[in-house]
This record gives structure tokens, C-alpha cells and sequence, in this order.
């Protein structure tokens, strides 16, 4: 593990009192965060704690009924061009992939890159190309997401998502629904990302890659932040009681 | 020791599945040889006692080849209203009878497909809305007419609906230009008059022009990405030729259309009729609008008005009565158009004085003119014609004549059909709209696309394949259940050959008739909505 700081760039995220309620129930109660470009955030938390709410809420999928949620420069208003100016700038990768059964592989790709972004399918399908070839499926292009394992529809999954050329990065539970030898693969993946220098902000339980590629882990609970802190501090000397009754839940297990 | 080893062997080589298998289809075979058997047999020995008689040929003879000879002897018998102008009259033979019949069941079943069609997307969607109110009055509509007799519904739409309505009479009081009443729907139509062949040449041109620019500037934006504009460009394209075709048509129609007029009337041509009509009326030309109001209000003395007013002769439903009406409308003067059954009668009543002016075709009008000489002078003036006219439906007598109209035997099948199927096909239409994760709206929505995109390219193209194979059977529903039309007596296919076998007492040739047309429909069914179903299939999965 490398120490150096990491050159941080303009916010990309700004999150101020972001709140949000299922009809009586509570579910965000406050979230403060900014996200700064190339930082790589985790976010750990309990079951139910409204980490995949909050990070739904950051494009739109969830809306949010007080604060303010900024992604770069734009705020999430019921504008529907802001909504939009947003969608194209986020990228998503879910827990159950969500890749679209009734197209291929490559079409899964450039689906957005030609309908949203107006390229020629010529120049989507050569982008589209090399994404699948980035993250290792290159071969499978012809075939259609019902043909493919659970770690190759993932990979595909964040082909069609980086296709966009987005700024940020969403993951919820990317490897949540993998066996444990597709796991890494996808990991691998992710970790190459983060060198690149993405923008990510990822819900996961997989504890190696927050301590080696994350810059900040969030801890969440009971719709609120409850700790963050580096990796480094975070695992070994969290400063909550919270935080230490969910690490040794987790890592005693 | 050895026998009971084969045995168990031979059992175990019983329940293989592949020896399963092998064993179903024989007992399969086996049960169809029997039953077509018994069946044809029973067919034959029916025959056999219905005599020859069924069979008799031509020439006095008697074979099994003759079975359908007496379909060639006149009907004799009314078929009240025929589809798609098609002619009939009871000195027709039988065939003619059942294929004017088996048209009318197709119009049926083509329009009920259609609405039905429209009204379950509808109805689909509506339940899924989050609208309360449309929400909850779509669940009423599908559970009343889900669980409620389809007999049931056509006898109460008929009988409690369209012959509880007001007589023409009443209807034409109380509306302009559509009238429900008991004798059916009457609205204005459109109606093609003959220089509309110039302007379908330019609609083609059209078409094929704004199919053209839609295919290059697709190609474009797949080749060069960026948009084109081509849901503005194409449809512009289609309206440039409609135009420019609307005048040509309308410059090349001149002579097309005559009029005959009585010399006597004053009447020179189209220009001079309010002259001519102000006149009678001894009133300014500008007043003209206003004369039937004051007829209606009794300032006028009615025979005054009747004799006054501009009088024209014209076939029924022709296109020349047509577009002599719109010209007359447009001139804002009191007229009236009698129209009678055909021609020759409108021409007789002209030569008796009865009219100003005679409308029908160019020819009919020229040689007629000729016979006239004697008895009335007249003359031949043009009048202009466009592409197509306005048909308004108007109180004539009795009845309703020009326009459109439906008859409540028609209307009350079609509604009752298309409420009926539309209720199952609503709930298909949510089932496949629901069969589609809502993760694949995420993924949509998460990837930029609009929400038109979402539904276009992620959502309905995955609720089609679940949405077709039930849809199929809906669809033939509607076109069986159309059989019973015989309740509120439309002549379709099953009330006609009913009325035929009874007529005739050839029952197995007509029942046999009757399965071969039923069975073509609902294969012709399957046969279109399978090929739309394997486009849209999914590979794998
Ligand atoms: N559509 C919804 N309607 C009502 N309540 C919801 C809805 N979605 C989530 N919740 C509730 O909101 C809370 C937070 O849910 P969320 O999915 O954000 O949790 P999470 O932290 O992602 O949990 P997990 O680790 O199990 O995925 C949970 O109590 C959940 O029951
Ligand atoms: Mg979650």
C-alpha cells in the first residue's frame, strides 16, 4: 500500500443535509458529504442503513425530499434536464447487473453511447470494443447477456456504464450476487478504475478493496454518517463505538 | 436367478423416459385413428340417412361431388347490410350470400382487433397508473367485463343502448353533424371524387419521398452520429407533394364535373345561384344566410321556402351529390339536395321540373340531355371538383342520407366485442408491462436514456414477447365470439349460414363450411401474429 496523497481535483459530489423519508419512515437523516474527482469512496453500513438509497439518490433513481445533492456544478432539481445532464455524467453499476436481455453485448454497450450521446455506431461500437476488451471479454460481444456468467454480465454491466464516458462512478453491491471465484475478477476491474484516476463512490462489503483502493470509508447507520475516516484509521483505530461493534461483527466472521 | 435379473431389466427398460416416450405417442396415434374414425363414419352414415337427395347434381344424377351444387340456386333471402360496398340482392346465389356474409364477419373482426387493440394498451396502462381515479376505473371496467356473460353485455348494449335511443327524427333536432340514434351512428365522411386519382399519385410520391429521407438520414446518423432532424424532415417532405398535388388535382379536374340546369330557373352557372335564389326570395344577396332561420321561425311560409330554395336532383351516396353539397355549403344559401335511389330517377324527376339542377356523371348527363330537347330546355355547365369531399349526413325524408353511418346491429357487436376482449387485453397488457424488472427502468434510466427511449427501446420490447402469445388468443376470441352477432341479427358468416342450412337442410355441408372459414380466419390469426412474434423474440433465456 502506497501512502502518497493523491492530487485531489474540483468537487465533483457535494451533498448538503441531504434527507429522505418512505412515506413515515426515515430513511436518510441528514447526509453530508463532498466527493472531490479521482477520489475512490466506500460505503459500509449495516443492512438497511439507506447506503444503497443514498447513493441512488446521486442520479436520480431515488429522489431526495430535503438538502441539496450538486454533481458537477449541476444541482438535482425536478428540472428534467438537470436530471438528465446528471444521468449522463453518472455511470451505475447494480447488485443484479440489470443488462438489458433482449440486446447483446455490444448492443448493451452502445445502446446509450448512440441514442444519448447521437455517436455513429461506427464510433460507439469501436469504443464500445474497446471498454469489453478493457475489462476482459472481448470475445463475447456477439452473444447475449443470458449466455454469459454472473462475473462476465458484471464486467459487461460496467462496460455499458463507463461507454458514456462518465465522470463519476456509481457501484452497489457490485460482487454482492457472485460466486467467490467471479468476485476477484470483478474487483480487478474496479481496482484497474481507480488507478485510473475515476471518480468512485462504491457500496460494498468486500473489506480488502476499501482498505486497498479506498481514499475515504463512509460508515453508515440508521439513515446517517456515523464515521469517516481513511481505511488506514478506519479498520485498525475507528474512532466510533458503532464502527467497532461492526468490525468485529463482520471480521469475526 | 437369471429370469428375474431380465425381468427387472426389462422393467427398468420400462420406465427409461426415451421408451416412455416411444410408448405416449403410439397410445396417442391410436386414440386420433379411433376418434377420426368414429367420426368420419358417423359423418358418413348420417349422410347415408339424409338420403341422396343431399347429393343431387345437375343433370338429376346423384354424387358426393354434387354436395355443394345447391349453393349455386338463388338465396332468396334479404342480407340486411353488406361491408365495403359490396352489392347483394336476394336473386343472388347462396355462395354470394356467404361470401358477402363472411366479409362482413372479417370487417368485424379486422375493426374489433384494432379498437381492441387500443382499448386494452389503454386499459393496461391505466391500471398501472398511480392515479387513483384511472387507476380504480380501469379495475371496475376489467372486472365487470371479465365476469360478466359477453351474451349478456351485446343483448344490454343492444337493446338497452342503441334501440333506447331518440328516432332520427329527434336526433337530427338535437345535433348538426353526428347523430346517435335508433337506427344507428351517421357522422360526416370523406369521399374520394375523381380527380382524387391525380392526387394519389402525388401521396405515393409523397410516401415514397418521406420513406426515402427517413432511410438516408438514418443511415447518416448511425454513419455519422449527431441527429439529423428526421422526424421533421420526412413528415415535411410527405407535405410538400400533398399540397402541391391538392392543386394540380384540383387544376386538372376541370370538366370533370357538370351540372345540368333547367334554362327556365335563370341559373348560368355556380357564380349566379344567390343572384337567382335572392330574387326568389325578393331579398339582398348578403340576407341569403339568414332565410332558414326565418322559415324554421314560420316568417316564411313553408311551401314558399320549399319551392323558393335552390332544389337539386342527385343519386344516393354519389360522389357527385357530394361535391355539389360542398359547393353549395360553401356558397351559404338555403338549398336542398333530393337525393333519390339511382340516376335515372334523379334525372326524372329533373325532366318533371322537380329540380334546378341535375347532378350525376359527365356522360349520364350528356346523352340524357340529348332525350330532353323537346320538353325542357336546359344546359351543360361545369362545376369545380376537389380531390376529395366532405360528406355531411343530412335528414332526407325518412333518412339519413350523405356521410358515413353504422348500423346499431353493427355498432353493438363491434362494442360489445371490443369491451369484452378489451378487458382481457388490458390485464395482458399489465402483465407484460409488469413482467419487465423495474431494474431494467433503473438500468434506462441510469445509462441517460429519456424516458420515450426507456419505453421504446428497453420496455415494450420486452413486454411484447410476454404480451403476444396471449394476445393471439384474444384476438381469436374476438373472431369466434363474433358468431354471435346472430342475437342482434348482423349478418355475419354464422347468422347467413344459418339461415342457409335451415333454408337448404344441407346441415354438414354448411357445418362443414362454417369450420373451414372459422378455422382459415384463426389461422390466418396465428400465422401473422407468430411472425410478429418470432421478430420480436428473445435469443436465449
Ligand atoms: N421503496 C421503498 N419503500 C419503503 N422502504 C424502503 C424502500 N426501499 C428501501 N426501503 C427501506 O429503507 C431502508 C434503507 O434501505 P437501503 O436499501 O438503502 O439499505 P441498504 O443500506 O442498502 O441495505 P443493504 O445492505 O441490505 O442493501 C431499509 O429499511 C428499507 O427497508
Ligand atoms: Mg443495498
Amino acid at each position: 500500500m502506497t501512502a502518497e496523497k493523491k492530487e485531489l481535483g474540483p468537487e465533483m459530489v457535494v451533498c448538503r443535509d441531504v434527507q429522505k423519508w418512505y412515506g413515515d419512515f426515515h430513511v436518510l437523516k441528514g447526509i453530508d458529504v463532498t466527493v472531490r474527482e479521482g477520489e475512490v469512496i466506500v460505503i459500509l453500513g449495516p443492512s438497511g442503513s439507506g447506503k444503497s438509497t443514498f447513493i441512488r439518490c446521486i442520479n436520480r433513481l431515488e429522489e431526495h425530499q430535503q438538502g441539496q445533492i450538486i454533481v458537477d456544478g449541476t444541482e438535482l432539481t425536478h428540472d428534467i434536464r438537470n436530471i438528465q445532464e446528471i444521468r449522463r455524467e453518472v455511470g451505475m453499476v447494480f447488485q443484479q447487473f440489470n443488462l438489458f436481455p433482449h440486446l447483446t453485448v455490444l448492443d448493451n454497450v452502445t445502446l446509450a453511447p448512440i441514442n444519448v450521446r447521437k455517436w455513429s455506431r461506427e464510433k460507439a461500437e469501436e469504443v464500445a470494443m474497446r471498454w469489453l476488451d478493457r475489462v476482459g471479454i472481448p470475445e463475447q460481444a456477439a452473444k447475449f447477456p443470458g449466455q454469459l456468467s454472473g462475473g462476465q454480465q458484471q464486467r459487461v454491466a460496467i462496460a455499458r456504464a463507463l461507454a458514456m464516458e462518465p465522470k463519476i462512478l456509481l457501484f452497489d453491491e457490485p460482487t454482492s450476487a457472485l460466486d467467490p471465484e467471479m468476485i476477484k475478477e470483478v474487483l480487478d476491474v474496479m481496482r484497474d478504475l481507480a488507478k485510473q484516476g475515476y471518480t468512485i463512490m462504491a457500496v460494498t462489503h468486500e473489506m480488502g478493496f476499501a482498505q486497498s483502493v479506498a481514499d475515504r470509508v463512509l460508515f453508515f447507520d440508521d439513515g446517517v454518517i456515523v464515521e469517516e475516516n481513511t481505511p488506514a484509521k478506519f479498520f485498525t483505530d475507528p474512532e466510533e463505538e458503532r464502527t467497532k461493534l461492526f468490525l468485529s461483527q463482520i471480521l469475526n466472521h | 436367478m437369471e429370469s428375474n435379473s431380465t425381468i427387472s431389466k426389462l422393467i427398468s427398460r420400462l420406465f427409461d423416459i426415451r421408451v416412455l416416450g416411444i410408448i405416449a405417442q403410439v397410445i396417442g396415434a391410436i386414440v386420433v385413428a379411433l376418434t377420426v374414425s368414429w367420426f368420419v363414419g358417423n359423418v358418413a352414415g348420417n349422410l347415408e340417412a339424409l338420403g341422396e337427395a343431399q347429393f343431387i347434381c345437375e343433370d338429376g344424377s346423384f354424387s358426393y361431388r354434387c354436395a355443394y351444387d345447391f349453393m349455386d340456386s338463388a338465396a332468396q333471402f334479404d342480407v340486411a347490410e353488406t361491408s365495403f360496398g359490396m352489392d347483394y340482392k336476394n336473386s343472388d346465389s347462396y355462395w354470394r350470400a356467404i361470401i358477402v356474409a363472411a366479409v362482413n364477419t372479417i370487417r368485424i373482426t379486422i375493426y374489433g382487433c384494432i379498437l381492441t387493440t387500443l382499448l386494452g394498451t389503454l386499459v393496461g396502462i391505466a391500471r398501472l397508473s398511480k392515479n387513483w381515479l384511472i387507476a380504480n376505473l380501469s379495475k371496475w371496467y376489467v372486472d365487470i367485463f371479465r365476469n360478466t356473460p359477453l351474451v349478456l353485455q351485446l343483448v344490454f348494449i343492444y337493446f338497452s343502448f342503441f334501440l333506447a335511443l331518440p328516432s332520427i327524427k329527434e336526433a337530427a333536432a338535437s345535433s348538426n353533424y353526428v347523430f346517435l340514434s335508433n337506427r344507428g351512428l351517421n357522422f360526416p365522411s370523406l369521399v374520394p371524387t375523381v380527380s382524387f386519382g391525380v392526387w394519389a399519385i402525388f401521396i405515393a410520391i409523397g410516401l415514397i419521398l418521406a420513406l426515402v429521407i427517413w432511410v438516408v438520414l438514418g443511415r447518416r446518423e448511425e454513419k455519422l452520429g449527431g441527429t439529423t432532424n428526421r422526424a421533421l424532415w420526412a413528415p415535411a417532405a410527405l407535405t410538400v407533394p400533398l399540397i402541391i398535388g391538392w392543386f394540380v388535382a384540383s387544376a386538372s379536374s376541370a370538366g370533370n364535373q357538370v351540372m345540368l340546369v333547367n334554362d327556365a330557373s335563370g341559373i348560368t352557372g355556380l357564380e349566379n345561384i344567390p343572384q337567382v335564389i335572392a330574387e326568389r326570395f325578393s331579398v339582398d344577396v348578403s340576407e341569403l344566410g339568414g332565410i332558414r332561420a326565418l322559415a324554421d321561425a314560420g316568417d316564411i311560409d313553408q311551401k314558399t321556402y320549399k319551392d323558393s330554395r335552390l332544389n337539386v336532383c342527385a343519386e344516393k351516396d354519389s360522389l357527385e351529390a357530394a361535391n355539389i353539397d360542398s359547393e353549395l355549403r360553401a356558397l351559404n344559401l338555403p338549398y336542398t339536395i333530393k337525393r333519390v335511389k339511382d340516376a335515372d330517377k334523379a334525372f326524372k324527376d329533373f325532366s318533371d321540373g322537380k329540380c334546378d339542377i341535375l347532378v350525376a356523371e359527365k356522360g349520364f348527363i350528356e346523352s340524357e340531355q340529348l332525350t330532353l330537347a323537346d320538353t325542357l330546355t336546359s344546359s351543360i355547365v361545369a362545376i369545380p371538383e376537389s380531390p376529395i369531399r366532405l360528406s355531411l349526413a343530412s335528414l332526407e325524408g325518412l333518412n339519413f342520407a350523405g356521410g358515413g353511418k353504422m348500423t346499431p346491429e353493427f355498432a353493438a357487436i363491434l362494442i360489445a366485442l371490443v369491451l369484452n376482449t378489451g378487458a382481457n387485453v388490458g390485464e395482458v397488457v399489465r402483465a407484460g408491462i409488469q413482467a419487465v424488472s423495474k431494474g431494467q427502468s433503473e438500468a434506462a434510466r441510469a445509462i441517460g436514456l429519456t424516458e420515450s427511449q426507456r419505453l421504446r427501446l428497453i420496455v415494450l420490447p420486452q413486454a411484447l414477447r410476454v404480451i403476444i402469445p396471449p394476445l393471439t388468443s384474444n384476438y381469436l376470441n374476438l373472431a369466434k365470439n363474433s358468431t354471435l352477432a346472430q342475437i342482434v341479427a348482423f349478418p355475419d358468416f354464422w347468422t347467413i349460414m344459418f339461415t342457409t342450412v335451415n333454408q337448404s337442410g344441407r346441415a354438414i355441408q354448411g357445418m362443414l363450411l362454417t369450420m373451414i372459414f372459422y378455422l382459415s380466419l384463426s389461422l390466418i390469426i396465428s400465422a401473422f401474429l407468430n411472425w410478429y412474434n418470432t421478430k420480436v423474440k428473445l435469443v436465449e433465456r
